[in-house]
């Protein structure tokens, strides 16, 4: 396990040398974080100027909503996200050969090959909007609640992973697969607002067949103070559920594979 | 020791014709068609052989390394690399073995190579004193210098195949795949590697399996070779023997310092070659001692020299009978069908 971890080290160390070599690319980088941050917060405020609640959520605990989704999303676009488009394109081009011939689990070589460094910003921008939305409400969260809120936030960044791989997997048969994550890209993008603003089937949909759910609203209720354990438990229980049938879906998939070209 | 039993690999792949018209059928309907990569091969390598892969574009050789090295699963035989079933991934067989493909890259593009070094060292888990023993070890012997601490990408290709071989043998495998590893470099570089991979074999008593484009690697490096041609093995053992079987005939190359008639010449052997006062002849074997004492004593010849024949001319005839076979086997299966 320990050699785990320093393997990790070195390819986070490594992202960072190799964002370092394009210096503008770093500093636009850290722009672009910016100004996605001012426009994933811009609806929110247009939307709870017109209003008080949202199904009812009122904007402080729709801000935890988002703070979660961007938290998500950094975590995604700073890990999962580089390494495996980096995974596909070695596919592609039948570099994949030199991760099976390496002696350590594949999936874990190829989930932290490659990190987004510039993504910190991000995850920080996410903590410092909770922040915010804790001070609207006028309290901070309680310890036990705090706890719960971080643990379904490690289950909600697993069950988005999970979902990544999957749609990594289906690239050793299918190969090009830019759509299809583009579509996870944009379906996780209801992840910004709670799931009861959605209703019927569509609730249905982002509660269990693409749990968003998961991701954002359960671990913010926990962080209210609003999730009751068996929901708690059941989201966590999903997002595990997930991450073995991903696992089980990858080994298939390395088996399938042919090795492009010579 | 690797053994290979019956080892066959078929690939099913989709076939469509040219055109518009028919890349939209395709979506509708797809035509797949067997390949059959690899048929039936078998073969037992000991420790420490240098062993090469010979056979035309497509034969197979690449697919057989691969299968070996265990990046594809076969679909039918067994094959063991030191007691391991290598498509189990082992990590006690991945810390023994390596594969270097000449037109597959394993450095950090943007990196210079001293850091893919540093991350196979942490995948290996090679503790600090061995690697640093190591990497002065093939920093030696492939005269790497400071090219570790150059980004790949300014690296030209034969200084990047030299980085890419060290990064390979890091972890100091027993047993080398290395397939095409000259490819694409010039003559120098190509004698540099070839000296490399015989060293390293000497040194640590490691079994390398060569495939190459270049026959010269091939003869120069290997005492042994496996000819595969279409997924079939057609031959395993000693080179020499595989020359002396398939042509007998030896070459006799010479200058002429004077006129000689070609009926002259004739009489020696059959005439393969003539350029100017430039002439090879095919002479049988025990009839070399006549024919060189008549070349050197009353025809006054210069720079005689008389050597096997090409690697290449008898591969191309072995390729080229194997598939005269084949047609003739299917033209006649054919009209007995109909």
């Amino acid at each position: 396990m320990r050699r785990y971890f320093r393997l990790l080290g070195v390819q986070l160390r490594m992202s960072v040398a190799s964002a370092m070599a394009y210096r503008a690319d770093f500093l636009v980088e850290g722009a672009m974080s910016a100004a996605w941050m001012a426009v994933a917060l811009l609806p929110l405020f247009v939307l709870y100027g017109e209003r008080d609640t949202v199904a009812g959520w009122d904007a402080p605990s729709a801000l935890v909503v988002l703070a979660y989704f961007m938290g998500v999303r950094a975590v995604i676009e700073g890990v999962v996200n580089p390494s495996l488009v980096e995974l596909v394109d070695r596919i592609r081009t039948g570099a994949f050969d030199y991760v099976l011939l390496k002696p350590v689990d594949a999936q874990l070589l190829v989930s932290g090959s490659r990190y987004e460094p510039w993504k910190v910003l991000d995850l920080l921008g996410a903590v410092g909007v909770a922040v915010y939305a804790f001070v609207l409400r006028g309290h901070g969260p309680e310890p036990g609640h705090l706890l719960v809120g971080l643990a379904l936030f490690a289950t909600g960044v697993a069950a988005m992973y999970a979902l990544w791989i999957l749609c990594a997997a289906a690239s050793f048969w299918v190969v090009r697969l830019d759509n299809l994550t583009y579509l996870l890209s944009a379906i996780f993008d209801t992840a910004r607002w709670p799931v009861q603003v959605f209703r019927g089937a569509w609730r249905i949909v982002f509660t269990f067949v693409i749990p968003v759910a998961v991701m954002t609203t359960y671990p913010a209720m926990a962080l209210l103070g609003a999730l009751d354990a068996g929901t708690a438990l059941a989201s966590a229980g999903g997002a595990v559920a997930l991450l073995v049938l991903s696992r089980l879906v990858w080994r298939a998939a390395i088996r399938s594979y042919t090795s492009a070209s010579s | 020791m690797i053994r290979a039993d019956e080892l066959t690999k078929h690939f099913k792949v989709h076939r469509r014709k040219p055109g518009f018209a028919a890349a939209l059928a395709s979506v509708f309907r797809r035509r797949h068609e067997l390949v059959k990569a690899v048929e039936n091969v078998s073969f037992r390598i000991e420790r420490g052989e240098r062993v090469g892969f010979l056979g035309p574009n497509g034969a197979g050789k690449t697919t057989t390394l691969k299968l070996l090295a265990g990046l594809l699963h076969p679909t039918s035989g067994a094959v063991t690399v030191d007691g391991y079933v290598p498509s189990k991934r082992r990590p006690e067989l991945l810390r023994s073995i390596t594969l270097v493909m000449g037109q597959k890259s394993q450095l950090i593009w943007d990196l210079p190579p001293s850091e893919t070094y540093a991350m196979n060292r942490a995948i290996f888990d090679v503790p600090k004193a061995e690697f640093d023993a190591t990497l002065a070890e093939l920093t030696e012997l492939l005269e790497l210098g400071k090219l570790v601490d150059k980004p790949t990408r300014q690296l030209s290709l034969g200084e990047r195949m030299k980085c890419e071989l060290a990064a390979a043998l890091l972890h100091r495998p027993k047993t080398l795949f290395l397939d095409e590893p000259t490819i694409g470099l010039d003559v120098a570089m190509q004698l540099a590697i070839r000296d490399f991979v015989r060293r390293y074999n000497q040194r640590h008593e490691a079994t390398v399996l060569l495939t190459s484009h270049y026959m010269d690697d091939v003869v120069a490096l290997c005492p042994r070779i496996l000819v595969i041609d279409e997924g079939k093995l057609v031959h395993d053992g000693d080179l020499r023997q595989l020359v002396k079987t398939m042509d007998p005939d030896k070459r006799v190359s010479f200058t002429l310092t004077s006129e000689v008639g070609a009926d002259e010449l004739e009489r020696l052997g059959a005439v393969i070659g003539r350029e100017g006062t430039r002439v090879t002849l095919r002479v049988v074997e025990r009839e070399i001692p006549a024919v060189v004492g008549r070349l050197l004593g009353p025809l006054h010849v210069a720079d005689l020299a008389i050597e096997d024949p090409p690697l290449e001319e008898i591969l191309r005839a072995m390729f080229g009978k194997a598939r005269e076979q084949r047609a003739a086997s299917e033209a006649a299966e054919a009209g007995g069908a109909t």
